[in-house]
Parts: C-alpha cells; structure tokens; sequence
C-alpha cells in the first residue's frame, strides 16, 4: 500500500440518554447506544473515506485502509498535510457524574424544573434532558494515538403563554460537561415562563436602520455566525468567504478581538482536536484586523496563517473545520455607559439561532426578544426581532464592547454535522445596525 | 432464528407488546472543492429501534450493533418502566397497503466512478456562465427497512436515492443549487449551471427601497418557511398540547381559500411509503381544502391519547429515532397559473429560515439570490433585503400556483406568487 501517504481511524462509541417531559407527563426516558468509525486515507491526491458501525478495536486496519484506498484513486485534488503539534489535555473536573445517578432520579429533577414553569397564562410547558457519554479512539498512521471519554449533558424547558388567542414562548436551556446540572435550577423554569408572559404584552418589532445593544448570548452568536465561520479554512481555501485574504486588515473597530479556544472548559471543549491536533487558542480578530484563521492540517497546508487543530466531527463523520469557544473578548465599558451612548435604539436579547452565507458576507439571525431603548432607558419590550447585515460594515459599526462576558451553549450545523459549541461576549454596541420585524409604528 | 424474530420473542416476555425497526443503508459519495474531487467516501449502516408497551407505557431504545440488542431491548423495557401510562389501543395489525410506486431504481449502483461523473457534469454546466465553483458534492444510496411487531406486523420497503449539489461564487454574489430524487432521473448539468447562474447574476445587484412588494417564492424558499412553521403547527400533538396557532380552528378557512395543503405518499417522490414508522398504512391527508383546515396529523401514541385515528404520519429521524408525528410528502394544490408574467421580486432562497417562531408563525429573514422577473424573465437582481411577515398570514396572500414543481427535501412545491409582502430595504 505505497500510495497511501496517510490514515486514521476514529472510532466513537457512546450512550445517548435522554428524557422529554410534556405538560407534566413523562413521554419518554431512556438509553440508545451507538458505535461508529471513521476510516481517512490520503491516497496520492485526495481522501478516500469508509464510515461503518461496530468496528472491532482489535481489527487490523490493514483491509479497511485497503477499502479506502480504493476510493481515494478516483480523487484528483492534490492534498497535502501541514505538521501539527500533537497532545491531549487533561479533561475539565466534573462535579456530579451523570453515570452515578439513577434515570428515575433525572427524570424527577427535570419534572421539579417543568413544574417551575406552570404560571398562571401558561397554557404549555416542555423540558427536555440530552446526554451523552461517548469515549473516543484516535490512531493514525504516524503512530498516534489517543484515548479519551467525554460526558456533555444538559437540559431545555419551554414555556408557551397564552391569552385572547395570542401565544408566545419562552425557553431557557443549559448544557454543560461539568457533570450533572438538574439539582437547584428551577429559576430556569419559571424564568421561561415569565418571558412568554412578558411576551403577551410586547409588541412587533418595527424594522429598519438603527442603533443596537446586544446582549451576550446575542453578541456571541453575532460572532459566531458572523466571524466564526467566515473564519473557518476551508471555506478560505474554497474562496468562500468574505474574510479571505484580508489577513491584517482591519475590518472592525479597535476594540474588538475575537477567538476561538477549543481549550477552555466550556461546552466546545476538545481535549484534543478530530485529527489528533493538540487544541489552542486562536484569536480570529485581532483589535480589528482579520489575525488568523482556524485550520485542519489540510486547510492549513493549503492556506497558512493560523492554526491546526479546529477539526471536529460528529461520531460517525469526517472531521470539518469547526468552531470551538468562541466569543467577543471583554472591553472596558459598563453596560450602563453602552446605553447611555446608545440614547435611542433597541437592546437585543437571547437567540433563536442564526445563518450566515460566508460568501457573499451576510448574516441573519433572531433574537428571542428586545426592548426598545429611549433616552439610554430600556422601554417596551419588543417580539419577534431580527439582527441582519453585511459582516464587514457590522463589524465596523461596533464601536463599545462592555466588560461582562457571559458564555451561551448550543449546537452548530455544518456539512450535516451538529457540534457541541459555546458563543459569548459581553454586551456590545453597534451604532448602525439593520433590524428585521414587521411590526410598524 | 431471523434476528427480528428472536427480537420480538423475547420481548414479549417482557412486555404487552413489542415493536422492532431495522434500517440497513449503504451509500458512496464524492465532493468537490473548487473544480477538483478531493473526497470519495463509502458508508455502511445498521440500525436497531425497539419500542416496547406495557401497561400503557411506552419505552424506547436503539442500537447501531445486532449483537447488542439484548441490552436494547433491556434498555427500552426500563424506558417503558419510567413513562406515564396512557390510553393504549395496541400496535397495529397487518392490514392492506396501498399501492405506490417504486422507490427503488434498480439502475442506482454505489459506484464511486457515477459519482465522479456527476460532479463532473456539473462543473460543466456551471462553466456556462462567469462564476468560480466552491464546492460540490453527489451520492448514491440504497437502503432498506424493515418493520415488525407483535401483532403480526412485518413490512420491508427497498429505496434508492440520488442527490447533488453545487455552490458558485461570483465577488460577493453566491450561487447554491441541487437536486435529488429516489429515481437516476437528476440532472447534474442543469443543477451546476443553475448555481453559476444566479453567482453570475447576483454580482450585479441593486438595493431595494423598504415597502411592500408582490414575490414569488420558489420551492426552496417555500419549503424552509413552512416545514419550520407549517409541519410543527399540524402535529396533532402540538395541537392538542396548546403549541399550534392551528389548534381549535378545524372547519375554519386558515389560509387562502385558492390553496389546499396535502400529505401525499403517493407522490413519486423521496418520502413516499406504503406505510408509516410504526407500521400503519400511509394515506393521503387533506389538511386544508380551499383554504378550510380539515385535518391533523397523528401517530398511535397522540391518536390514542386524544381519541382519534392515526393518520399514518408517524416518521423517525433515523435507525435510532423513535417514531414522532411528520409529513411524508408535503404537497400544495390549487389551480394553476403563471407566477411570474407580472414584475415581482423572485426570491430564490433564504436565509435563516429556521429562525422563524414555530408557535406563531412569525419570521424575519434575509433573502438570497433575488431579483426582479417579468414576463418570466430574471431582470435586476437584488443585492440585500429582508422579509418579515408571518408564515399563516403568507399563505393567506397567494394569488397564484405555478404549474411546475420541483422536490425539495421530501415536499413536492411549486413556486408561488404572493400579493404585497413586507420587505426591508437598506
């Protein structure tokens, strides 16, 4: 096998438990189990890939390279690998683990954080628990090889209010790979709860040009959606984004820095990157200029700048380049001082999600509700409110970042994969910003 | 003994009655990155689903491994012993399937070389017109499923599916297209020079004025809008759990009386079956007929629980998937005209769809690859916009139905022409 110039294997298997609790009934609680490897080889040109289910760790991999030799022949893309500093980190301490407490005990502290959630309106409630305990398999043809098992668990709780035929929803979530996080956390429920209360109250949005507050969790998607993945190297390579080369220029303003760290212990966290890449820092945005981008050892090999170890995949998929942790770094204004400066606008809060075309450099996304700003004061509270716009004008419209940073969890969909990610920042303010709703005045 | 016999056996020494879902797909795919295939990738899978009713419970557990399904079945016997009990009429008996035409083409082979080819007849349709190709991507899949229960259940169907996708670029002007179908009956050609062309096309864009103009959504952007708002809001479980803005407005005109809104099996389409996910035959439901709001949809378990039949809408997300209400394929009537003959702003896709308030309806969304037609013809594209309104109200506003359709995802949709729209301009 003289043509195979490199191979891994990464061999996931895991236990995904998980309990839905509709209006106070337990719908369904309980395990699956899955197992999946994922076989690369670089063949002379490009990849030749072999997904399967239940691979035996004693396996010799000698056939299955063979397999997906065969496949990387009808390639044609001439890849190559940058070397990459290899290593582990430790795994972050866990407080409660999840494996020592009962199912029926799970669904009974979910049931307390549901039954939180039963205001008077609330015609709906909803929780949800998710976790998975997956132990990971990496070994490569260079010998490599590491072992590792990570639990990510967490929960969300829905609240629907209605009144007069109107409805509206609240919902809170939290995830974590800190150990079990079920114990004293019924504020979420109630605090769903009472924002689709509020919500009843709160008129649409009216859309167009104005300044903007963004809160954290907001902010954190903003640079997620907005930076994160205009930054990710293979869509540099591919001429897919707007950021591509634009290293050192400067297309925000000075007080804005934005990263991606795989490293910290936050719900991104890797211990080690999908390829075996030691993980790291890496700072995207540096005082407004474009600093680096994140890299697999493909992309970095084919664009530079930045580094590897931003490759992750789902369990049974190739590893993409990914984001981690990412989040706007702390500034030196106050909250109070960003709405003083902001004097009329509208302060944006939480996040329904959102989607960017890196390419033609535009963003949407929405958040789960807003306040309108007047004479630095938070007003009527608003529904239904979108933030939208070209990446490089918002990022110049940026001109206060505050000093409470607070970090979000949540998924991330690329190339039909879902990763665990966390988005932060703290509030920041943007003194043109298009906002989307079809209320009017 | 056959691996689902043995599955069911001992299962119902555990429980009233037992349900197994095995789902076997093979498939082969290549991508592009740039002009150039970088990746050829071949996948075997294997899926084990066991529900388990006892007392009225409902327990749940899968597995990837056959080996393992002893320790499957354990694990959803003990999901069951955690569920509230409910009204339980029993899994269905084995009763008569309509017919439906194949989903399977005998002539898709999981050949990586078809695969190559594909994407090379993409980029050349994308190489007639200005736009640099990103990325690209064409598969191959056969799988089978099979379902059986205690009740003497044991349905296998065989589907085959293609699909292929392609994205351009030009300056700051995207182009994505693709096309799928159960059949070898895709056109690679067309798809890559359909993303070229709106790359190339958009590069040249004007800004719109904020105000309310008459659009014409195609099938892509009218599938995003209504399966994250449309689907959710007809689950006879969100109905009857106070989660639908549909819910208590059976025999009302909800939407345009010119439109009806069907879930049809039948279609030659990827979503179409002989029967449901846990077993039931599929059937076609009308859901509004002239506008009217005549139906729900319902699996067992929500059938049971509220005293109605089920409409053979169970689906699963996967082999480890339990069974939850859906739409097989998703289909809209009406009579039929030409959408674009008058000026209006054609809106090929959107972006950040899913973001839409599942409960109300409510939306605001950036278009992508717009532009002004008339008389059937692409004119001024529009650089950046954005389009709030609410997806119920929308369906209130067509006033005309295309006569082409196109698949997208599993729904069958034709482009659609709405009276004055909201529309945010810079």
């Amino acid at each position: 096998m003289d043509t195979v110039r490199y191979y891994d294997i990464r061999h996931v298997r895991g236990s995904a438990t998980h309990v839905d609790i509709d209006n106070g009934v337990v719908e369904s609680a309980g395990t699956s189990f899955y197992d999946h490897a994922v076989v690369r080889v670089l063949g002379p040109k490009g990849w030749g890939i072999l997904t399967m289910e239940n691979l035996d760790p004693a396996a010799l991999p000698e056939p299955l390279v063979r397999e997906a030799l065969s496949l990387a022949l009808i390639t044609d893309d001439p890849v190559d690998l940058a070397d990459a500093p290899r290593g582990i980190l430790p795994l972050p301490g866990v407080g409660e683990d999840p494996l020592d407490v009962s199912l029926e005990e799970k669904t009974a502290l979910l049931a307390g954080i549901e039954e939180a959630a039963h205001l008077p309106e609330i015609v709906n409630t909803r929780a949800r628990y998710a976790e998975s305990i997956e132990e990971v398999r990496f070994c490569d043809s260079s010998g490599i090889e590491y072992t590792y098992a990570i639990p990510r668990c967490g929960f969300s709780v829905l609240a629907v209010a209605a009144r007069n035929g109107e409805m509206q929803m609240g919902r809170e979530s939290h995830y974590t790979i800190r150990g079990l996080n079920l114990r004293h956390r019924q504020d979420l429920g109630e605090r769903a709860a009472q924002t689709a209360i509020a919500l009843l109250d709160a008129r649409a949005a009216k859309g167009g040009r104005m300044r903007a507050v963004l809160d954290p969790e907001l902010a954190g998607v903003f640079a997620h959606e907005a930076v994160g993945h205009a930054s990710e190297g293979d869509l540099i390579r591919e001429g897919n984004s707007v950021l591509a080369g634009r290293t050192g220029e400067a297309i925000g303003s000075q007080v804005l820095t934005i990263v991606d760290d795989p490293s910290l212990p936050e719900f991104g966290f890797e211990p080690v990157d999908a390829e075996g890449v030691a993980v790291s820092r890496t700072e995207l945005i540096r005082a407004g200029r474009v600093n680096a981008f994140m890299h697999t050892r493909q992309t970095l090999a084919a664009v530079g700048n930045g580094a590897a170890g931003h490759a992750r995949a789902s369990a049974g998929d190739q590893p993409l380049v990914r984001m981690s942790n990412t989040y706007i770094e702390e500034g030196d204004s106050s909250y109070d001082e960003i709405l003083a400066e902001c004097r009329s606008g509208i302060l944006l809060k939480g996040s329904r999600g959102g989607q960017v075309d890196p390419g033609r450099g535009v963003f949407q996304f929405n958040a789960e509700y807003g306040y309108i700003i007047e004479d630095g004061e938070i007003g009527q509270m608003v529904r239904d409110v979108s933030l939208s716009g070209d990446i490089l004008s918002t990022l110049h419209a940026i001109t206060l970042v505050g000093d409470d940073r607070r970090m979000h969890e949540g998924y991330c969909g690329k190339g039909g994969q879902s990763v665990p990610v966390s988005d932060g920042s703290p509030h920041i303010f943007l003194e043109d910003a298009m906002v989307g709703g079809n209320g009017s005045d | 003994m056959d691996l689902i016999e043995e599955i069911l056996r001992a299962g119902e020494k555990q429980a009233d009655e037992v349900e197994v879902y095995i789902s076997e797909a093979e498939s082969v795919s290549a991508d592009l990155k740039r002009t150039h295939v970088e990746t050829a990738s071949g996948s075997k899978g294997f899926g084990i689903g066991i529900r388990v009713i006892a007392g009225g419970r409902i327990g749940v557990s899968s597995t990837g491994s056959p080996r393992d399904w002893r320790a499957c079945l354990d694990a959803a016997c003990a999901s069951a012993r955690l569920a509230h009990p409910q009204e339980w009429g029993g899994l269905p008996s084995p009763a008569a399937l309509p017919p439906v035409p194949p989903i399977r083409d005998p002539r898709v082979a999981l050949d990586p070389a078809w695969a190559r080819n594909v994407l090379e007849e993409m980029l050349e349709g994308a190489g007639e017109h200005d736009a640099a190709v990103t990325g690209g991507s064409a598969s191959a899949s056969q799988s089978r499923i099979r379902i059986a229960n205690t009740s003497g259940v044991l349905y296998e169907q065989e589907r085959t599916s293609v699909g292929c996708s392609i994205e351009c670029i030009n300056e700051r002007s995207t182009g994505y297209e693709f096309d799928a179908s159960p059949y070898l009956e895709i056109d690679p050609r067309r798809t890559g020079e359909r993303a070229a062309f709106f790359a190339e096309h958009g590069a040249v864009g004007e800004e719109i004025e904020s105000g309310n103009y008459d659009l014409v959504l195609s099938p892509v952007a009218l599938t995003q809008l209504l399966s994250h708002v449309l689907e959710p809001a007809l689950s006879g479980r969100n109905v009857h759990a106070g989660r639908s803005w549909l819910a208590g407005k059976l025999g009302e005109e909800c939407i345009g009386e010119n439109l009806s809104i069907m879930d049809d099996p039948s279609r030659k389409a990827p979503g179409s079956t002989r029967f449901d996910a846990e077993g039931v035959p599929a059937r076609r439901i009308t859901f509004f007929d002239g506008g009217v709001l005549e139906a729900y949809a319902y699996d067992l378990r929500t059938a049971y629980r509220y005293g109605q039949e089920s409409s053979g809408s169970a689906v699963r997300g996967g082999p480890g998937g339990a069974p939850s209400i859906g739409i097989h394929t998703l289909v809209i009537d009406g009579r039929r005209d030409t959408v674009d003959d008058d000026p209006a702003v054609y809106v090929h896709d959107l972006i950040g769809a899913h973001t839409a308030n599942p409960i109300t309806g409510d939306f605001s969304v950036e278009l992508s690859n717009a532009s002004w037609v008339a008389d059937g013809e692409f004119e001024t594209p529009v650089r950046s916009a954005m389009f709030a309104g609410n997806v119920f109200d929308l369906l209130s506003s067509v006033a005309a139905i295309d006569r082409d359709e196109r698949i997208v995802g599993t729904a069958v949709l034709p482009r659609v022409r709405l009276n004055s729209q909201h529309i945010i301009g810079k």
